[in-house]
């Protein structure tokens, strides 16, 4: 009776939630209820739709496990491969995100908790993604007596956070360092891998300036 | 590419050097890169291809003058080589231009060499001056006008050029004066000689003995040979100019395992990283053990702050290193070797790993090399930022892939090290002392130095010093003669407060005891250690409280955390400190941190721990009143100390004022 309205709406429906909730609506208003035939379709179009979306993240799974295996078979006959494998996906996301942490002992056998362990212990390894932009002070000695603190004091009242901490719009990442070894030139100030050499706290605001532009620029 | 033999390696050693005649070298390393260098290197391709210039521009690593970066270099025939200092690339077309072509060289901008002679017998073709007095009264520009005056009365102006120099490596000498292209130097220099020197010396070629800087340098370049001398991605070059790789032919052919081993007895060398053990007794006991694989290890894990001759060695002149690490694979019996470099030195590990690749395929790594029975195989493994992973047994833990947590010795690493197997442990800066000992002999390095202490050592001199710079002199040179006659002492003409040295495992030396030879021993006996080189130097403005507190913050982030008394005494510790540096400490505080400090020291398990109190006890040695006027004068007192440092830091910004807006706007 009322099976062939239904059908080809829903099917015209499938991408266009909008519609299908115009058209629920409708059947809603004008039968009381919705028809046992539509539900089934609205069901199997749910179907649809998420075994399209599980294709697409099995795909990213593969792409996951295959850059693992890649760097795993790369370091495959090394012994001790743990950290070189570590820096080699460091270098690819600029963190180690949790999922390749997985994959990664799945991969070598080893157990993840081994893996966080290494992980954790150096500094270099990070397990938050980095800011767009990275401004890294050098708190080695040399800067250190040459006022690197005030340069430390300036980004955090410019930037409103401190150390470690990336700003909320998730653009500016501020951290220190051990030492980059440019003493001749402290204090010294990392911006976007750029080095800047006997930085006064007066010029640190041009320094994010620029960093903003540029982002601005990118957007 | 070309496989190296034994028989080419002779037939290099036995021809002389011979270089091109003109070229221009850049020197490009992470410092170099920092202030400019790249910009600089290709604005010079871009602006010799616009002239139509045929000259060689190089690529090399650095010299050390950390001070000057980027530095450049300019040989063009019939002159003298030389070094430029902070040059732009703005300079750059007139280094095309003037030098190049014209022949003339750049005001203010040159480094001139420190091989000074005290003959003359060339003409005089350029005169560098310069007013090393105070700074306030710089009477250059009076003296070079004097010069070209009196030049001009004797019709020479055109044969001389007079030029203002950027820096000449004599400090607080009055008017220095050097005559090109022999570098006769002249200090001290006043009004009325400027005539007695264009007469005797200019026009009459005599060298007047009065004046005359007869001061040899104190620098001896051992280790830094290549530095700044070689293309560090070019086996070629260092091959054919720099005696590369003659050291190791010495060793396959000309001698047993035990004679080098014998060799290296005979230099006396010790360990460079800081400790100071014999390196050839490392040599021996790796080699006396029985195993199926013995491993060399080259440590460049530079964690210490502040200090940089190990990343600029490696950069400067990777195939010295390699060549080290294999002459010393030979002597122990070791096929398998690992460099372990910081991850934050990129361009550090990226030349290592193009010296093996270049190495290897010139047969210099590999199987047989050279055609002799020797096989050895270096790879890289990266640092990952832990300082504790300098000490061996935790630098061991990390290349095998663990947590960097150092273990008990014994069994020493010369006995049990990389998987369970004889592995030594040496510093860059040890193997690149190796092959020069090989080429010139044991009884050649030994006879630098001290009693106990033989060879020369680099130090990164760094701080409140007029020219941060690697310095390398010979064993037992004082701290005064390294600050003050090599680098031009404190900064701003201020006063000497003290130096420190060993980074966060060594202490400070107060200004009384700057007439110390350096040596191994005498540095512990102040309470310091060698450390693997750094030198800071400290004027009146640093609080000795804040110092200790720094290095000691440093070494309680760094603790593994694997053994209580570092773990928790460092913390305790920093704590103490802290509450002293606010004024609220109190009388029993010092002799409480005196006996955490001897705890800390007895039963740390290792390097790290033991030391890290050093900072600690040495500034509680020579500076005990700053402490105690924390103490007694209370929070007021901390608080007026705050106030004087931030003051100071905003007069250090306040000059800068004027000049921000140009560079905040890029």
């Amino acid at each position: 009776m009322k099976t062939a309205a239904p059908a080809s709406p829903v099917g015209l429906a499938s991408n266009d939630e909008a519609a299908l909730l115009d058209l629920l609506e409708n059947l809603k208003q004008r039968h009381g209820f919705v028809p046992r035939e539509v539900s089934d379709e609205v069901s199997r179009l749910v179907e649809v739709k998420l075994e399209r979306l599980r294709r697409i993240r099995s795909q990213l799974d593969t792409t996951l496990r295959r850059d693992v295996q890649q760097h795993v078979t790369q370091w495959r006959d090394e012994e001790g491969n743990l950290i070189m494998i570590l820096h080699a996906i460091q270098n690819q996301h600029g963190y180690v995100p949790r999922e390749v942490a997985m994959e990664l002992s799945r991969e070598l056998g080893v157990r993840l908790a081994r893996i966080y362990e290494v992980i954790t212990f150096y500094h270099y390894f990070k397990l938050q993604p980095p800011g767009a932009h990275n401004v890294t002070v050098c708190n080695g000695t040399a800067c250190y007596l040459k006022g690197s603190g005030d340069l430390i004091n300036e980004l955090r009242t410019q930037l409103g956070i401190t150390e470690g901490q990336t700003t909320p719009d998730r653009q500016i990442h501020f951290d220190t360092v051990r030492c980059i070894g440019c003493c001749g030139m402290a204090p010294a100030l990392v911006v976007d891998g750029k080095t800047c050499g006997h930085v006064k706290t007066t010029e640190v605001a041009g320094h994010l300036a620029s960093l903003r532009t540029k982002k601005e620029a990118v957007a | 590419m070309k496989t190296l033999s034994r028989q080419d390696l002779e037939a290099i050693a036995a021809t002389a050097p011979g270089t091109p005649a003109e070229w221009i070298r850049v020197q490009l390393d992470t410092g170099g890169i920092a202030a400019g260098a790249e910009t600089v290197h290709a604005a010079l391709t871009q602006g010799c291809a616009e002239r139509g210039l045929v000259i060689a521009l190089r690529r090399a690593g650095s010299f050390g003058y950390s001070f000057a970066d980027p530095v450049v270099e300019v040989q063009v025939a019939g002159m003298p080589r030389i070094l430029y200092g902070r040059i732009t690339p703005e300079l750059v077309d007139r280094i095309l231009d003037e030098h190049v072509r014209g022949h003339r060289l750049l005001e203010d901008h040159v480094i001139a060499t420190r091989r000074r002679s005290v003959a003359l017998t060339a003409t005089v073709t350029q005169l560098l001056v310069r007013d090393t007095g105070p700074e306030a009264g710089n009477k250059s520009e009076f003296f070079q006008s004097s010069f070209i005056e009196e030049l001009k009365r004797r019709g020479l102006a055109d044969q001389v050029q007079v030029v203002r120099a950027f820096d000449l490596g004599i400090y607080d000498e009055g008017a220095v004066v050097q005559l090109l292209p022999e570098a006769v130097t002249y200090a001290n220099v006043l009004a009325p000689d400027v005539a007695r020197i264009v007469a005797e010396s200019i026009a009459g070629g005599k060298v007047i003995d009065d004046l005359l800087w007869t001061t040899p340098d104190k620098q001896m370049r051992i280790v830094l040979r290549n530095c700044g001398e070689v293309d560090p991605d070019s086996l070629e070059d260092t091959v054919h100019h720099a005696g590369g790789y003659q050291g190791l032919r010495r060793a396959l052919f000309d001698r047993t395992p035990e004679e080098v081993i014998a060799e290296m007895k005979a230099s006396g060398l010790r360990g460079r990283g800081g400790a100071g053990f014999p390196t050839w007794m490392k040599w021996q006991l790796t080699r006396a053990q029985p195993a199926p694989q013995r491993y060399v290890i080259c440590n460049g894990d530079e964690g210490d702050p502040g200090a940089f001759m190990d990343r600029s060695v490696l950069e400067s002149d990777p195939h010295s290193v390699l060549e080290g690490m294999m002459i010393a694979a030979y002597a122990m019996g070791a096929s398998k070797g690992y460099f372990y470099i910081r991850a934050e030195y990129p361009r550090a590990v990226e030349r290592i790993d193009r010296a093996i690749q270049q190495a290897r395929e010139h047969g210099l790594l590999g199987r047989n090399i050279l055609g002799s029975d020797f096989s050895f195989e270096a790879k890289i493994r990266l640092g990952a930022g832990a300082f504790v992973c300098g000490e061996e047994t935790a630098l061991i833990a990390s290349i095998e892939g663990k947590r960097g947590s150092p273990s008990p010795r014994p069994p020493y690493p010369s006995v049990r090290g990389l998987w369970e197997m004889p592995t030594a442990i040496n510093n860059v800066e040890t193997l690149a002392c190796v092959p020069a000992i090989l080429t010139h002999g044991g009884a050649w390095f030994a006879g630098f130095g001290t009693e106990t202490s033989k060879g020369t050592k680099v130090f990164a001199v760094t701080g409140k010093v007029r020219n941060a710079q690697l310095v390398e002199v010979p064993m037992g040179t004082t701290l005064r003669e390294i600050i003050h006659e090599v680098c031009g002492g404190v900064l701003d003409g201020r006063e000497l407060k003290a130096v420190q040295t060993g980074g966060p495992s060594g202490g400070v030396i107060p200004a009384p005891h700057l007439d110390t030879p350096v040596s191994y021993e005498t540095l512990q006996q102040l309470g310091s250690i060698m450390g693997s080189g750094g030198m800071l130097v400290m004027d009146q403005t640093d609080s000795m409280v804040e110092v200790a507190k720094f290095y000691l913050k440093f070494c309680v982030d760094e603790s593994c955390g694997k053994c209580a008394p570092c773990r928790i005494g460092g913390y305790q510790l920093l704590q103490i400190l802290d509450r002293i540096s606010r004024g609220r400490g109190n009388a029993g505080d010092l002799a409480l941190v005196r006996r955490i400090c001897q705890a800390m020291q007895k039963a740390s398990l290792c390097g790290l721990g033991q030391t890290a109190p050093n900072p600690v006890l040495s500034t509680l040695r020579y500076f005990g009143e700053e402490y105690q006027a924390f103490i007694e004068g209370g929070p007021s007192y901390a608080r007026k100390v705050s106030r004087a440092a931030s003051t100071k830091a905003a007069e250090r910004a306040s000059p800068a004022v004027a000049e921000a807006p140009a560079t905040s706007n890029p």
